[in-house]
Formats: structure tokens, C-alpha cells, sequence
């Protein structure tokens, strides 16, 4: 035996040279434990499948019936929400409730504030948070890596922290009970621009260097190259911030004295009671008109959002 | 983006400079007002919950005034969906300005911002916008005196009171114009109550998130215990630990039930009888499917206490603003408006005078059920204690404690001393350093 034969010897055998083997692709030995689990998983055992049907199921039973509860209690009169065995399906049949909702509370109102708020708010957040994490991302600058760790550090400070000092300069500026007080404060993109940042830098750098070398400005490279690129995480952000804000309850509060600038969270609120007696028929129709919305939005862009968050997850 | 420990202690740094830099913000954040106080914009701001679905006979006695006072308008502000979140938005504007004219203070309330110099003294303003303070109903009056001074006046005030489904009680061969006497009488009549309603509870009480604490106040005091007597607490005596048990064995033996929506509970008539405000009056008489009557809560007197809420005013406003203020609170609660929004509500009328209005003595001769309340505020209530009213979070602090002995089962002794601590220590860091 050689002495090269002798090393080949104490080497594993290189992938794919196996008996049998001349037709398969070359797998190393950690693929192919990797793919017998797969098999176990995938073709083995239709208990495992049920197994994994049934934790479907479970899942989607804990998220829907919370929200089935919600849309039939809207439907319900005052007795049946609290018959006892618990009744699932309204008997009689209320949707008298969504009527007193749009007679009762300025639903209108609070609705058009609700989307102007929301609206202005998406708007804003995603163009400052891509823009940021553009810069941060693809510019070299002093101090660069800094603006990144207090981006991320603000992250850190709860909302409630500021909202004293934030409520001050607010009134300060005469802004109590407008759009602006609502929204400019709001307006701050720490979540946006990490999540784009991060991003971007995933994005290959072959991308960019043939865009550089083709001539493309630092501006047009944004809109013409990177932001095709990054559409499901752009959806994704977008969807986040559209939810977020429109569920936004305590600076609205503080900020806004009528139904002239509160949102949809501020006017529910109106339906409940203190010391009287809360009717919750109305107060789950109301409930259900302000998630719709929200419903319909997800509907529309849940592909394209679940793309967003998985993004990076798999290294293609 | 690898984080080294450098980076990590960099970002902690980072993370307490943004936190400096949040808090830089804005500007003082004292109670009070320098140099004459702020100015408004000629609209008297009026910030209230609208306790017991109010808003609409507010919006009315508000059109009234703005009537027959063009020149100094009031306008009606959602301060808040209860009496907690009224007291954040009130506290955010002392800290950054545009503060209102008047608020709902409650029984919990009012006594803090008073303490703070929040809300200022109103007798000398009294005097100055022409209000007849006597003509106020004299516990309601006093129940907002601090240091000789009163801080509120009454608004939309209450008593605890007993709800009874009328129905039941003669089903079960029970007085139908009278509730027990005492909480002994009620736990004789409890299982009668029962049995002639399929089992329901005889009685059902809110939970610590509403107000529990309050509810209990009158059945602490009946077993010869306190919250607390002056500054000093007193859960751990005898009396005190005597009622907490009482409720515990109720609550364990079915005859009481704790729940967050009680006055649905009782109104679709899953209970009873029904502990709750005064302020209730209203919705369950719109809503209750069923004859019930209102009673007075059981003795030895005094078995209830006072609560509901007043109205103060900011001290941080121009003097021209509080006078104005004080004169639409007089307005607010005058003979003719606490007639009216008493029968829109069930809350107490607030005036001597409405209780002499011959149109008033006719409502009550015709709605027993709202006449309760009157009587029992001379012959059965007192004024709250203080670790519960003028403790920072007291009632709160003593709502979970009571969920912790009558839904959670736990040791009445030890929940107790925790409450007893919990409070002392409070009042050694609030109170005691500023008496």
C-alpha cells in the first residue's frame, strides 16, 4: 500500500463513490442522516402527519374561536351574550347592534380619523425607515455604526417613558387636540429601519456593485434595484406598522378631547360603561367593525407578508 | 450583526442616552402654576367619564349654559372611559400644559390632587362666582374638605346599595320592602334566595377591578373593623380579618359571587340580589327584565360609605378661568340640573333644594328605588377610610388583596398583612413626611 493509499484509507469516503451509488448525487454523511430524519418525518409516519394536522387544527381553534366568539356575541342580545350553557349562534338574531353602533358613537367619525391617522403614519414610517436603513446600510459615514446602536437602543425605551416629556413639548406647541400632536410624535421609525436595514444588508453585493457600474445614482439604485428586491419585507413592515398604529389607544388619548381627531380605539370606549350597565352586543359590533379593516388588509398581503418574515430565514 | 461585549456595553450606554435624552424633553413637570396660571382660550374645558352613561344629559346641561352664557362656552371633553384614566390624562396635562377647567374627581382622586396642589381650594372662589355652598347636601359638601379647605364639589355621588330581585325574595318567603339587616340575616336568607331561584348566587359583587374594595368598605365597618383608622391601617384587627373571612366562607359556600360584569350578571338574573352603586340605578332599571328593589346595605350602622365623584378645578389655571369654572360647576349641579341628571342616572341629587323641589318629591314618591340612596346617606353611610381614598393606590392595592381572599381562596390572615405593610408603607412615603 502506498503511502497515498494509506491516506485515502483513513479518509471517509468521498461522497457518492459508494456501491450503488453511481447515479445519485453526492451527499455527504451529516446529508444523508439529515435526509433519513426527513423520511421519518415526511414518509414514515402518517402519525407524525396526524400528529401535525392535529397541532394545526389546535392552532387555528385557539386564534379562531376568540374571533368567532367576537363577531356572534356582536350579533347577540344582552340575554343570550350571558345564557348559560354558553349558545353558539345568536338566538334571537341582533344585528340591531351594529345599528346602534353607527347611531350611537360617531363611528363615522372616529373611523375617518382612524384611517387618516393610520394612513399618514404608514406613509411617513416607512419612508423615513427605509430611507435610515438605506443610509445606514449602503452609506460610509463617521460614526455610522453608532446611529445604528442608538437606533436600536430607543428600541429599548418603552413608549410610556416618554410619553410625559413628549405630551410637554406636544402642548407646548399649541398641538393638543390636532392631527399633527397625534401623528409627529408618532412618526419615529426605530422597529422600520432595523428590520429594513438588516435587510438590505442581506441583499447580494454583486446586485449593487452592477448597478454601480452601469452608472446608477446612489438615489436611483433605491427605487430602480433594492426596493424590488425587498418587496415582501417592505409589505411585511408596512402591514406591522398599518396594525400597530391603528391600534395605537394611550397617545391619542392624551393628545385628543373630541371626536374630532380620536381614533376608532378612543371612540369603543364610548360604548362601555362605568357604575352603569355595559350592553357588550354593541360593544363586539364595534369591535368588529374596527378589525375589519385590519382583516381585509391582511387578507390581501398575508403572502406577501409570511414571504417577508421568513425572508433570510432559509440560506439560498 | 455580531454583538461583542464592547458593542453590548456600548448599546446599554447608548440606551441610557436615549432615555436622557427622552426625558430632556418637554418642560417642568410640578403640579401647580407660576406667574397667574395658564391662560384658555375663552371655552371652558369640561373633561369628564360621563359617570353612568351621562354624556348625553351632560351634552344637554351644556347647551343650556352655552345659552345663556355665549360669552364663556363650555365644551365637553372624553376624559377617559373611567375615573383612572380621567386621572392620567389630568396628570399628563399638569405636566405639559393645556389644562382644563374643571374635572371629574372621584372618591379616589380627588384627595391626591389636592394633596399635590393640583386642584385648588374652591371656598373663596365660592364666594366670588356667588355660590350658595350651604344649599349643597352637607356630607356630599364635607366629604371634599381637606386642611378646613374643599377641594370638590359634588357631582355624580353615590352610595353602595343592595339590588334585590323582588321576584325571588317572595318566592322564597322573604320581606319583599326590606333587604337583611345584617350580613348574619343575609347568610340565613341566602340559601332560601337560592333555592328559589334554581341555584343562582343570592348575591353577586364586582371584583377587585371594580371597585370591589368599595363594595366591602360597608361590611368591614359592620363587623367592627377598618380599613384604616385616621393614617393608621388597620387590616390585621380582629373585625377586619372577622369580614374577610365572612366574605371567603360566602364566596366559598356559593351564596356570593365575584364577578367583573355583575350588573349584567344580575340584570339577566344569574344572581339575585346585587351589590353596586347608586350610579347603576339607571341601566338596571332600563335593562333588568324583572321587578327588583333597592335597599339599604346591611347593618350595624354604618354599613355604607359614600363615592361616586365631584368636580375640581385645576390650581395651575388664570383666576378669571377658575371663577368661570366655578361658576359652571355651580351650573352644572344646580337644583334644576342635579334633578335631572339624578333621574337620567340614579346618581344623588347634590342640592338640599332638589330634595324640596315638589317635582323631585313626586319622582321619588313614584320610584322608591332612587329614594334609597337619599335615606340611606343620613342614616346608614360614612365617609370612606382613608387607607383606601387618600393612600396612593389604595383602593386599588385593597380590590387585589380582597380578589386574592374571596376568588383566589387564599389565607384571609396572611393577604391581610400584606395589606397592612403594603399600606404603611405608603403612607410613611406619601403621607407622613408631608402631614
Amino acid at each position: 500500500m502506498t503511502t497515498t493509499d494509506q491516506v485515502r484509507h483513513a479518509l471517509p469516503p468521498t461522497p457518492g463513490t459508494g456501491p450503488g451509488t453511481e447515479d445519485a448525487p453526492a451527499l455527504t454523511a451529516a446529508q444523508r442522516r439529515r435526509a433519513a430524519r426527513r423520511g421519518l418525518a415526511f414518509q414514515g409516519g402518517s402519525g407524525a402527519r396526524i400528529l401535525g394536522y392535529a397541532g394545526m387544527v389546535l392552532a387555528l381553534l385557539l386564534f379562531f374561536v376568540p374571533l368567532y366568539f367576537i363577531v356572534i356575541t356582536s350579533l347577540k342580545t344582552q340575554g343570550d351574550i350571558y345564557s348559560d350553557p354558553i349558545s353558539w349562534l345568536p338566538n334571537p338574531f341582533a344585528p340591531e347592534n351594529y345599528s346602534y353602533v353607527l347611531s350611537e358613537v360617531r363611528f363615522d367619525r372616529y373611523l375617518r380619523n382612524s384611517i387618516i391617522i393610520t394612513a399618514i403614519l404608514t406613509v411617513v414610517q416607512v419612508a423615513l425607515g427605509v430611507l435610515c436603513a438605506y443610509g445606514l446600510a449602503f452609506l460610509r459615514f463617521p460614526g455610522r455604526n453608532l446611529v445604528f446602536l442608538l437606533v436600536i437602543a430607543s428600541l429599548m425605551v418603552p413608549n410610556q417613558v416618554t410619553v410625559i416629556s413628549n405630551y410637554a413639548l406636544v402642548a407646548s406647541w399649541g398641538w393638543r387636540n390636532t392631527f399633527q400632536g397625534i401623528i409627529v410624535p408618532l412618526a419615529a421609525v426605530a422597529f422600520g429601519t432595523f428590520l429594513m436595514r438588516n435587510h438590505f444588508l442581506s441583499l447580494p453585493k454583486e446586485v449593487m456593485e452592477a448597478a454601480e457600474l452601469d452608472g446608477t445614482g446612489f438615489g436611483r439604485t433605491l427605487f430602480r434595484v433594492v426596493l424590488p428586491m425587498s418587496w415582501p419585507t417592505l409589505v411585511a413592515f408596512t402591514l406591522i406598522t398599518v396594525v400597530t398604529e391603528w391600534n395605537q389607544y394611550l397617545w391619542p388619548f392624551l393628545m385628543s378631547d373630541t371626536d374630532a381627531v380620536a381614533p376608532l380605539p378612543i371612540g369603543l370606549t364610548q360604548l362601555q360603561d362605568n357604575e352603569g350597565l355595559t350592553n357588550w352586543g354593541p360593544v363586539m359590533a364595534a369591535t368588529v367593525l374596527t378589525t375589519l379593516p385590519m382583516l381585509v388588509i391582511f387578507l390581501i398581503l398575508q403572502k406577501q407578508m409570511i414571504k417577508g418574515l421568513t425572508a433570510g430565514a432559509v440560506k439560498g | 450583526m455580531t454583538f461583542s461585549r464592547r458593542s453590548l456595553l456600548g448599546l446599554a450606554g447608548a440606551g441610557s442616552a436615549a432615555l436622557a435624552l427622552g426625558a430632556c424633553a418637554g418642560g417642568e413637570t410640578s403640579a401647580g402654576s407660576g406667574g397667574g396660571g395658564e391662560e384658555g382660550d375663552g371655552t371652558i374645558q369640561f373633561w369628564s367619564n360621563h359617570p353612568g352613561s351621562s354624556k348625553d344629559v351632560e351634552q344637554a346641561i351644556i347647551d343650556l349654559w352655552n345659552e345663556e352664557n355665549p360669552d364663556t362656552p363650555a365644551t365637553l371633553v372624553d376624559g377617559g372611559a373611567n375615573y383612572e384614566e380621567l386621572g392620567q390624562k389630568f396628570n399628563a396635562a399638569l405636566a405639559g400644559g393645556g389644562l382644563p377647567d374643571l374635572i371629574v374627581a372621584s372618591d379616589v382622586t380627588w384627595f391626591n390632587f389636592a394633596f399635590t396642589g393640583a386642584t385648588t381650594p374652591l371656598d373663596d372662589l365660592w364666594t366670588e362666582a356667588g355660590v350658595d355652598a350651604d344649599d349643597i347636601v352637607d356630607t356630599l359638601r364635607e366629604d371634599y374638605n381637606y386642611d378646613g379647605k374643599h377641594y370638590g364639589m359634588p357631582f355624580s355621588r353615590s352610595t353602595t346599595l343592595m339590588y334585590f330581585n323582588s321576584d325571588v325574595l317572595g318566592e322564597a318567603g322573604l320581606p319583599t320592602d326590606r333587604g337583611p339587616e345584617t350580613w348574619d340575616e343575609f347568610a340565613e336568607w341566602a340559601p332560601r334566595i337560592m333555592d328559589a331561584n334554581g341555584g343562582q348566587p343570592a348575591l353577586v359583587v364586582p371584583d377587585g377591578s371594580n371597585y370591589l374594595d368599595w363594595y366591602f368598605q360597608g361590611m368591614i365597618w359592620t363587623f367592627g373593623g377598618a380599613y384604616s383608622t385616621e393614617w393608621t391601617p388597620s387590616f390585621t384587627e380582629q373585625g377586619s380579618l372577622d369580614a374577610a373571612t365572612f366574605l371567603q366562607e360566602q364566596v366559598a359556600a356559593g351564596h356570593i359571587q365575584i364577578a367583573a360584569d355583575a350588573n349584567n350578571t344580575f340584570a339577566i338574573g344569574n344572581a339575585s340580589g346585587l351589590l353596586q352603586s347608586t350610579g347603576s340605578l339607571g341601566g338596571l332599571t332600563d335593562s333588568a327584565e324583572f321587578p327588583f328593589l333597592t335597599t339599604y346595605l346591611p347593618g350595624p350602622t354604618p354599613g355604607a360609605c359614600t363615592g361616586g365623584a365631584g368636580v375640581a378645578v385645576p390650581d395651575g389655571i388664570s383666576d378669571e378661568r377658575k371663577v368661570n369654572a366655578v361658576r359652571f360647576a355651580d351650573f352644572l349641579t344646580n337644583t334644576a340640573n342635579t334633578i335631572t341628571f339624578s333621574q337620567a342616572t340614579g346618581y344623588m341629587p347634590v342640592r338640599k333644594s332638589a330634595l324640596e323641589d315638589p317635582e323631585e318629591a313626586t319622582y321619588l314618591e313614584e320610584n322608591p328605588n332612587a329614594m334609597t340612596a337619599i335615606r340611606q346617606l343620613n342614616e346608614n353611610t360614612a365617609p370612606q377610610d382613608n387607607a383606601r381614598v387618600f393612600v396612593s393606590g389604595g383602593g386599588q392595592r385593597i380590590g387585589a388583596g380582597l380578589d386574592r381572599i374571596a376568588i383566589g381562596g387564599e389565607d384571609v390572615a396572611a393577604v391581610m398583612e400584606d395589606l397592612q405593610n403594603e399600606t404603611q408603607e405608603v403612607i410613611d412615603r406619601d403621607i407622613t413626611p408631608n402631614l
